[in-house]
């Protein structure tokens, strides 16, 4: 079970990284199309769609790192049973917030899907196919939340509160 | 319910998620929801799911994780194990000789990752150990390099800057444009803050090292001036109008994928590890802004930034006084958020003040990066501070009153750009005539 879930987090941090490629790779592609004089319609557009695909398949692994950020700063000085609680506090609004962000990501997606919505930009894509990324991504949030949550149950939850924000401005 | 009522109900809640620990983004998106639930009809979940979903996609974002990737790059070249060689023959003839290293160090790095504690924290660990072998004084080392590490958050291309133009609609070309020159304004007096420094103390800078002939100068800063020149040529594209701030990111990377290579720093690894870094990087940032995106639309509905908006003009303050209190209010809020969290956070309320009061949200742009760039520096809770500590070992306590120069210079070059604003505006108008 553990392993299959990690594999699912580095999975999707996997994409969202080739995600990434591809939104440099469209970028290149509108320089160079404005550069040699050929036009590919909606660069643009699909430029957004990795971005956001990238963001949302790499949520899980991110928290699964420890890199979402927090403020750490009663978590720090509490005591550890204040601290304790303070953590499932944390971990019940995350997975309450979470669920919500799945459900009405994954309805978004559904709903651009039966009414057949289409980009107002010039690549015309049916949106949900971006979307799914956005639906996908919250979903295996949901799913990492809850297993920080059996994880702090058992006691086997990493020291998260402790690590400093060295990524921060 | 009174709007004072609903705004201190608001505030309340939102303190009490951020202050338990809750993620920040998703504590924003949580506030958000409430107010949604409580004073609008529409539905709350789908409203957020439309409004984050527009949020991430949208094209004027898309810089954001091409700076990131480009500045987790040339993080990984040998950029910062040279830097200090490569600068220090320079900087030998100056008073108050290698503390310089400090401040160009960090404004040449700050260029390149956009974080300030990162920068302090890459600048530190060549310069520190350096310096106390040769014997200078640890007080203004600490203190230049606490002071000189915010430059990140100033000098472009910042990600602070990119996340100010996203949520206030103010273009990220310009904003970097309109960054450069306060950012050398800044350096520039920490730097006449050293030498004035060295002047009164002579006796406590020890002397300097062998000087160089040119040729060996050049051959010492080899691995620096490369990627002084492509930070150079990305901002001189956006600068002449040829390439958009997505497209000069774009460039970047391509041009530090490039040096890398002929530095022979890429591999397999690095760049797998750079792109991972990069990409959860983003997704970290990516998360705070869906959040803020989410609340700044739940402000809306309740109306609060036009009541705020109102309520501040009916105080009748000088635009002056206005300027005075926000710059307290973010040094207050960077007791306790970084930098993007207070950016994201209070642009959506605090916008229709600004403009109501006259201000050209170009100028405030840099006006709000300049203060985040002074909470990293104010005790208790500086990210700086924090960095510093953790390298030296010294008190908390110790560290700020080292950094208390820098923070005075910081109010000057406030100061400065508030009595001048052709600081910053004057820049990217030449921008404007050539585009």
């Amino acid at each position: 079970m553990r392993a299959a879930l990690d594999r699912l987090y580095d999975a999707a941090a996997w994409i969202a990284a080739a995600f990434m490629v591809g939104l440099l790779a469209m970028v290149l592609l509108g320089i160079a199309g404005r550069q040699l004089g050929f036009y590919v319609p909606g660069t643009d557009a699909y430029a957004g769609y990795l971005m956001a695909g990238a963001g949302f398949l790499s949520l899980a692994h991110t928290l699964k790192r420890n890199e979402h950020i927090r403020v750490t700063l009663l978590l720090s000085l509490a005591g550890p049973r204040t601290r304790r609680a303070l953590e499932w506090w944390s971990l019940a609004v995350a997975l309450l917030l979470a669920a919500l962000l799945a459900v009405f990501s994954v309805r978004l997606a559904w709903q651009s899907y039966a009414f057949h919505d289409i980009s107002t930009g010039n690549d015309a894509t049916p949106l949900w196919i971006p979307q799914l990324s956005m639906a996908i991504g919250s979903l295996i949030l949901l799913v990492a939340f809850v297993d920080e949550i059996a994880l702090e149950a058992s006691g086997r939850r990493g020291r998260a509160a402790a690590d400093d924000q060295q990524h921060v401005e | 319910m009174s709007d004072l009522t609903v705004t201190a109900l608001l505030v309340l809640a939102l303190f009490a998620l951020l202050g338990s620990g809750v993620w920040i983004g998703l504590a924003l998106s949580g506030v958000a929801w409430i107010a949604m639930e409580l004073f609008s009809s529409r539905s709350a979940g789908d409203a957020m799911a439309v409004t984050i979903w527009g949020s991430a996609s949208s094209w004027t974002l898309t810089a954001l994780p091409l700076f990131v990737w480009m500045g987790e790059i040339l993080f990984r070249t040998r950029l910062s194990a040279d830097m200090f060689q490569g600068l220090a023959p320079w900087m030998n003839r100056l008073p108050g000789r290698l503390l310089h290293t400090n401040i160009v160090g960090c404004a040449i790095f700050a260029a390149v990752s956009g974080s300030s504690a990162a920068t302090c924290a890459t600048i530190g660990k060549m310069t520190l150990p350096e310096l106390a072998r040769r014997g200078y004084p640890d007080g203004i080392v600490v203190g230049t390099l606490a002071g000189a590490g915010t430059l990140g958050l100033l000098i472009p291309p910042s990600i602070i800057m990119i996340v100010y133009g996203v949520s206030a609609d103010v273009s990220i070309s310009q904003l970097f444009v309109a960054g450069v020159v306060p950012g050398v304004l800044l350096a520039a007096l920490f730097m006449s803050y050293v030498v004035v420094w060295a002047l009164l103390n002579r006796g406590a800078v020890p002397p300097a090292d062998d000087s160089l002939s040119l040729r060996r100068k050049l051959w010492a800063s080899r691995s620096l001036i490369p990627v002084v020149l492509l930070i150079g040529a990305v901002l001189g594209a956006i600068y002449a109008g040829i390439a958009t701030a997505t497209e000069a990111a774009a460039i970047g990377v391509v041009g530090a994928l490039l040096l890398s290579a002929v530095q022979g720093s890429l591999d397999r690894r690095t760049f797998v590890t750079s792109l991972l870094g990069a990409t959860r990087l983003y997704c970290m940032i990516a998360l705070i802004l869906a959040g803020a995106a989410f609340l700044t639309l739940a402000m809306g509905y309740i109306g609060l930034p036009r009541h705020l908006a109102e309520w501040i003009a009916s105080l009748g303050l000088s635009r002056f006084e206005l300027i005075v209190a926000l710059a307290l209010f973010y040094v207050l809020l960077g007791c306790f958020l970084d930098g993007i969290s207070m950016v994201v956070l209070t642009m959506g309320v605090i916008l229709p003040t600004v403009q109501a009061a006259g201000i050209d949200l170009l100028w405030f742009g840099i006006f709000v990066v300049l203060v985040v760039e002074m909470a990293q520096i104010t005790p208790p809770v500086g990210f700086n501070l924090f960095v510093l500590q953790g390298m030296t070992g010294r008190e908390l306590t110790w560290i700020a009153r080292q950094a208390l120069p820098m923070f005075a210079l910081m109010v000057v070059a406030v100061l400065l750009i508030y009595v001048f604003p052709e600081l910053v505006n004057w820049l990217p108008r030449q921008m404007r005539a050539t585009a």
